[in-house]
């Protein structure tokens, strides 16, 4: 018959008079014992050999059970040094006791559990007995370590579990296999057994010639690494606002889009910003140096807004005692949030007048003339949404956000009342950390101002909110500094090992 | 965010309550929106805010909230005037730029340290926000006795407003020994220094006079003469500023500080040329709030009598009206009717034509809600509502889904983007997210090229007034500039890197509405030992058959690749991008050792 190289090899090695453990058969042919093992139990299936197996318990000291072994039990510690102390006449103050038996740090609480327990005296309140007729000497435990190091046997007794339990010593089970020639095998091997021929490669000429049935297959070595592939890969950082785009819209949200160089007049104005805002004035705004201004601007939307901001909207309304002039609005910039986005919406300019109910959103980016640092950057994923219905309220806002978050795994949302130019009312979002525990703030949010909608034609409610997808990236991988992922310095390194978003 | 430093003794005192913790303190504190930051070396609290209750700005404030938030106060309180006895005298050589101002006389305040400090610090925080670091709004106090008024008008003392020659006259400001004139103030004084540029500009200064001469020089400096100490037992507050309101508006704050401390107010007449006020303005305003409303935006029905208690625990008094509701504010444009300030109007000059058109639907109830004279938050009825809000406890409502259908999708743009992005990945590229912000050696210099020059990717820059750093002056025309930083930056990683970058890129465009041509573009670039113009002709290739698009590669002369191997991206007749083999000195530049082959054109030519 034809057999593997393997297997014939173990067949020649094998005895009919008596069981051949593995190694040895591993060392008499020179093959490894696993490939022994596996050519034993082919050969077995076909009936040429027998396997049997013994499990063999081994008992062996502990690290733990090694110190003891040198420096005594610390129960035993604790007893001699209360001892000295004088405990077997009156209990003595356990802090005492500790500090002469030199006993430290987590052998303290080892000491004081077993101390009692052993009989070797009380502890109470505080205080610690010492019992004269204990003898440390004819400790088991203490004997059964030492005669485990000494002899390296120890018998399997209460004593052993009990050492087990302190995690003293470690029993393990090998399993040793036994083979056998049966009366096949040697029938078989006195007809004659041949090697059939291993191959390496399958090639497309084995496979069309048939070949394939009479050749064996090298055996590889499947446990070891193979060579590193860079395959293509979306970036993490997209990975993430992929996954919020998923879940916006399937909450009923449609995406925008929009100019990134804007007029101030769809960035702030529209948003109700006074123009002597400090955030306006202020530089951390990116005003454009070329071109300097738009060149057009909705005139009758710029005199709504203008009117909002000089008097206000409604019977009660007032506007802001504040400086307001179109060429301050027609100035360019980088947006500074991706609201641009919405109040170009809301307006009806970009798609048209937008009849509620309507949800929309963007996960773009915004520009912040801000520090650069490991949680700042200068520019930025904003995520922005918006509802538009008739009669929404403080709830539904509410009920709309924990649903979000909690798609990202933060619950217990908490709305904390702040203040937003174009919010009333506004909230910050707070909400804990998903691995650390932590309330962290989440993102701002609020209902629309009347003196941003009405001038934008709006006769309905919108809540918005807003906040950066890198925040919620950093808080879901653990990134931590964001100039790892986004940006020239990017370490392909960390990109490539980082885990995928899904 | 702001801050404000408030001493917790001094809280403790003003509301009445000093069994309070300092702990329970911040507690409260917090509930207000005023979140405990830490201690400052003085023992005090240091208390973030919102910008918009700047009638908290001081302990005075601060403990008035919380009377309310405790129920120990309740309702609208006004503090009483005596009548006018000084006058401010409003000079027409005042600057154009800086014609208002305001007054009032505090008498019988009882000014110790812990006063004092307070004041400076409510003196202070005004500035820095209405103020607008004094530009719209400067406060100047002085101690009354160190004036000198002359009977000009029926027996009244007065001081006078007045604008003056830079060099015109001289006195002696604060922290200073030596008579200056206003321009050596500017000049040689730090204060002066800090806020020259506020006045600098004008052709008159602005200056206070008594009958002894020149003791303000707002909104610079004030007088020594006139210097508060805690002494001063009898107070002139001043403030000049560019509107009526924000001056009229921080002088109630202040008074309302000092009332708190048992201070007497007393009204000061302001003449002007053609008009007279008299001052603090200290009456309320009313905002009429349909019940309706609250009840909706709040999602809970309330009971009336709930509602005007929760109006008086937030410091406001309200009380139904007898009128109908004149219906919804959000639909109709009404010309502002009772606007304070100089240009008082008498009565209503806009219409009284409100639409009630859909004001009965849920009920007529409105409430007539009175605003005390120190909010200057309270522009629509919104804003009372969030007050009432706040009083219930937003907190304490039950959150809900919304139950309104609308129909989800990407934009079109992006799922091209993301369609895009996926196959580069499935091509084998590491997709990359670099910043749009650039700089011009980066975008142009070190890939050989000039702004403006007629090649793919140079086009003419949109560039950023006050740039962040010198790394960052204009926005990328093209992303390959990027993906050779990204390769400078890893040499020490493993090859082959392939990188790709579907991203933003813009230029100078004027037939766009902005000026800029904003755009997505495809880059990749592909540095290994063995890249060449094949591999990544390959690639864009697959693109293009990906897409179902033509693909035509002419060759082209482009400075950033070698000559002979690279082509334009001719995509269905358009040429829309570059493709070749980065130019040696190109790669030697960003520091590389691998040959570069790369391409890159606009996303839009896939659609």
């Amino acid at each position: 018959m034809q057999l593997p190289e393997s297997e014939v090899a173990v067949l020649e090695a094998a005895n009919a008079d008596e069981a051949t453990p593995v190694d040895a058969l591993a060392a008499a042919t020179d093959l490894p014992p696993e490939t022994v093992t596996g050519a034993a139990f082919e050969l077995e299936e076909q009936g040429l050999v027998a396997v049997t197996e013994r499990v063999d318990e081994t008992i062996s000291l502990t690290d733990e059970g090694r110190t003891y072994v040198e420096d005594r039990l610390p129960e035993v510690r604790l007893y001699e040094a209360a001892l000295e102390a004088g405990a077997d006449a009156d209990p003595v103050s356990m802090g005492q006791v500790i500090g002469t038996s030199g006993l430290e740090g987590a052998e303290v609480d080892i000491a004081l559990s077993n101390y009692a327990r052993k009989g070797y005296g009380s502890i109470e309140g505080g205080e610690i007995t010492a019992d004269s007729d204990a003898d440390p000497a004819a400790d088991p435990e203490g004997n059964a370590l030492e005669s485990l190091a000494d002899e390296g046997t120890l018998e399997a007794d209460d004593v052993l579990d009990q050492l087990e339990r302190r995690g003293l010593v470690e029993v393990s089970e090998t399993t040793t296999r036994e083979v056998e020639l049966t009366e096949q095998g040697v029938t078989e091997l006195m007809a004659g057994v041949e090697t059939a021929e291993t191959v390496g490669q399958v090639t497309p000429e084995l496979l069309t010639s048939g070949e394939w049935e009479d050749v064996e297959f090298a055996e590889y070595n499947v446990e070891a690494d193979a060579e590193t592939v860079e395959g293509g890969r979306v970036h993490v950082l997209r990975e993430m606002s992929e996954r919020v785009k998923d879940v916006l819209v399937g909450m009923g949200f449609e995406e925008m889009d929009g100019p990134h160089a804007d007029a101030d007049f769809w960035i702030n104005d529209c948003l109700f910003m006074p123009q002597d805002h400090p955030a306006r004035t202020h530089w951390d705004r990116f005003a454009l140096e070329q071109p300097t201004h738009i060149d057009e601007l909705p005139e009758d939307l710029v005199e709504r807004v203008e009117r909002a901001h000089r008097e206000g909207v409604g019977e009660d309304g007032e506007g802001y005692h504040s400086p307001w002039d179109e060429d301050f609005a027609r100035a360019l910039a980088l947006r500074g949030h991706t609201t641009s986005l919405s109040t170009r919406y809301l307006s009806g300019t970009e798609i048209g007048e937008i009849e509620p109910p309507a949800r929309y959103f963007s996960v773009e980016k915004a520009y912040r003339n801000d520090t650069l640092d490991a949680t700042h950057l200068l520019e930025f994923y904003q995520i922005e949404g918006w509802v538009m219905a008739e009669d929404l309220s403080v709830r539904d806002l509410m009920g709309t956000f924990e649903e979000f978050y909690a798609q990202f795994g933060i619950e217990d949302i908490q709305f904390k009342p702040h203040y937003n130019p174009y919010t009333e009312p506004s909230f910050e979002l707070f909400g804990t950390h998903p691995t650390t525990g932590e309330l962290i703030e989440i993102g701002n949010s609020g209902i629309f101002r009347e003196e941003m909608l009405e001038p934008l034609g709006v006769d309905c409610d919108v809540m918005a909110w807003g906040l950066a997808l890198e925040r919620l990236a950093m808080l879901t991988t653990g990134a931590e500094d964001i100039r790892d992922l986004h940006g020239t310095l990017a370490d392909l390194e960390f990109l490539r090992n980082a885990e995928v978003t899904y | 965010m702001p801050t404000v430093d408030i001493d917790p003794d001094e809280l403790r005192e003003l509301t009445g309550r000093e069994e309070k913790s300092d702990e329970e303190l911040q507690e409260d504190l917090f509930g207000l929106g005023l979140e405990f930051e830490g201690w400052t070396d003085e023992d005090e609290f240091e208390l973030e805010f919102a910008p918009d209750r700047l009638d908290r700005l001081s302990v005075e404030g601060v403990a008035r909230s919380m009377r309310y938030q405790y129920g120990d106060s309740r309702g609208v309180h006004v503090p009483s005037t005596n009548s006018a006895d000084w006058t401010i005298e409003v000079d027409e050589s005042v600057p154009d730029e800086r014609p208002y101002v305001t007054g009032a006389v505090i008498r019988d305040v009882d000014l110790d340290e812990d006063g004092l400090d307070s004041l400076i610090q409510l003196q202070e925080k005004l500035h820095a926000t209405m103020g607008r670091k004094r530009a719209k709004g400067a406060i100047g106090i002085h101690d009354l006795t160190m004036l000198k008024g002359s009977a000009a008008t029926e027996g009244s003392p007065t001081i006078r407003y007045v604008g003056v020659e830079p060099d015109e006259d001289r006195f002696v400001p604060l922290d200073s020994d030596a008579e200056l004139t206003p321009a050596e103030v500017l000049e040689e004084h730090q204060t002066g220094r800090e806020y020259a540029d506020l006045v600098s500009e004008y052709e008159r200064y602005p200056a206070i006079y008594d009958d002894i001469g020149l003791f303000s020089f707002p909104p610079v400096i004030n007088g020594r003469r006139t210097e508060v100490s805690t002494d001063s037992r009898d107070l002139f507050v001043e403030m000049t500023g560019t509107d009526q309101w924000t001056i009229d508006k921080m002088l109630n704050i202040v008074c309302y500080a000092l009332a708190a401390r048992g201070a007497t107010l007393e009204d000061v007449r302001v003449e002007y040329p053609d008009s007279e006020l008299v001052r603090p303005d200290l009456s309320t305003k009313t905002k009429r709030v349909a019940h309706d409303r609250i009840e909706t935006l709040l999602g809970i029905d309330l009971d009336p009598d709930d509602v005007i208690d929760l109006a008086e625990r937030s410091g406001l008094d309200a009380a139904r009206s007898e009128d109908e509701a004149t219906g919804n504010e959000e639909s109709s444009i009404t010309p502002l009717e009772d606007r304070d300030g100089l240009e008082e109007r008498d009565g209503p000059v806009g219409s009284d034509e409100s639409n009630a058109e859909d004001a009965a639907s849920t009920g007529d109830l409105v409430y007539e809600v009175t605003i005390p004279p120190y909010r200057v938050d309270v522009l629509h009825p919104l804003d009372v509502i969030d007050d009432l809000g706040r009083a219930y406890g937003f907190n304490d409502l039950e959150p809900r889904y919304p139950e309104v259908g609308t129909v989800g999708g990407r934009h079109e743009r992006s799922r091209l983007e993301r369609a895009a992005r996926t196959q580069l990945v499935g091509l084998g590229f590491e997709d990359m997210l670099n910043f749009h912000m650039i700089d011009e050696e980066q975008n142009y210099e070190r890939l050989g090229v000039s702004p403006g020059e007629e090649v793919y990717g140079a086009g003419e820059p949109a560039t950023i007034k006050e740039p962040y750093s010198e790394d960052y002056t204009m926005l990328r025309t093209w992303t390959l500039p990027s993906l050779l930083q990204v390769l400078e930056n890893n040499t020490h990683r493993a090859y082959p890197q392939h990188l790709s970058e579907v991203g933003f890129a813009a230029e100078l465009d004027e037939t766009e509405n902005t000026g800029v041509g904003e755009g997505r573009h495809v880059g990749a670039v592909l540095a290994d030992h063995e890249a060449g113009y094949e591999d990544a002709k390959a690639r864009l290739q697959a693109l293009a058959r990906d897409f179902d698009v033509a693909l035509e590669t002419p060759a082209t002369e482009h400075p950033s690749f070698i000559s002979g191997r690279a082509a334009d991206v001719v995509i269905d007749g358009e040429p829309v991008g570059v493709v070749g083999e980065i130019h040696p000195k190109v790669i030697v530049e960003h520091d590389l050792e691998v040959p570069v082959a790369a391409f890159e054109f606009d996303l839009e030519a896939l659609r």
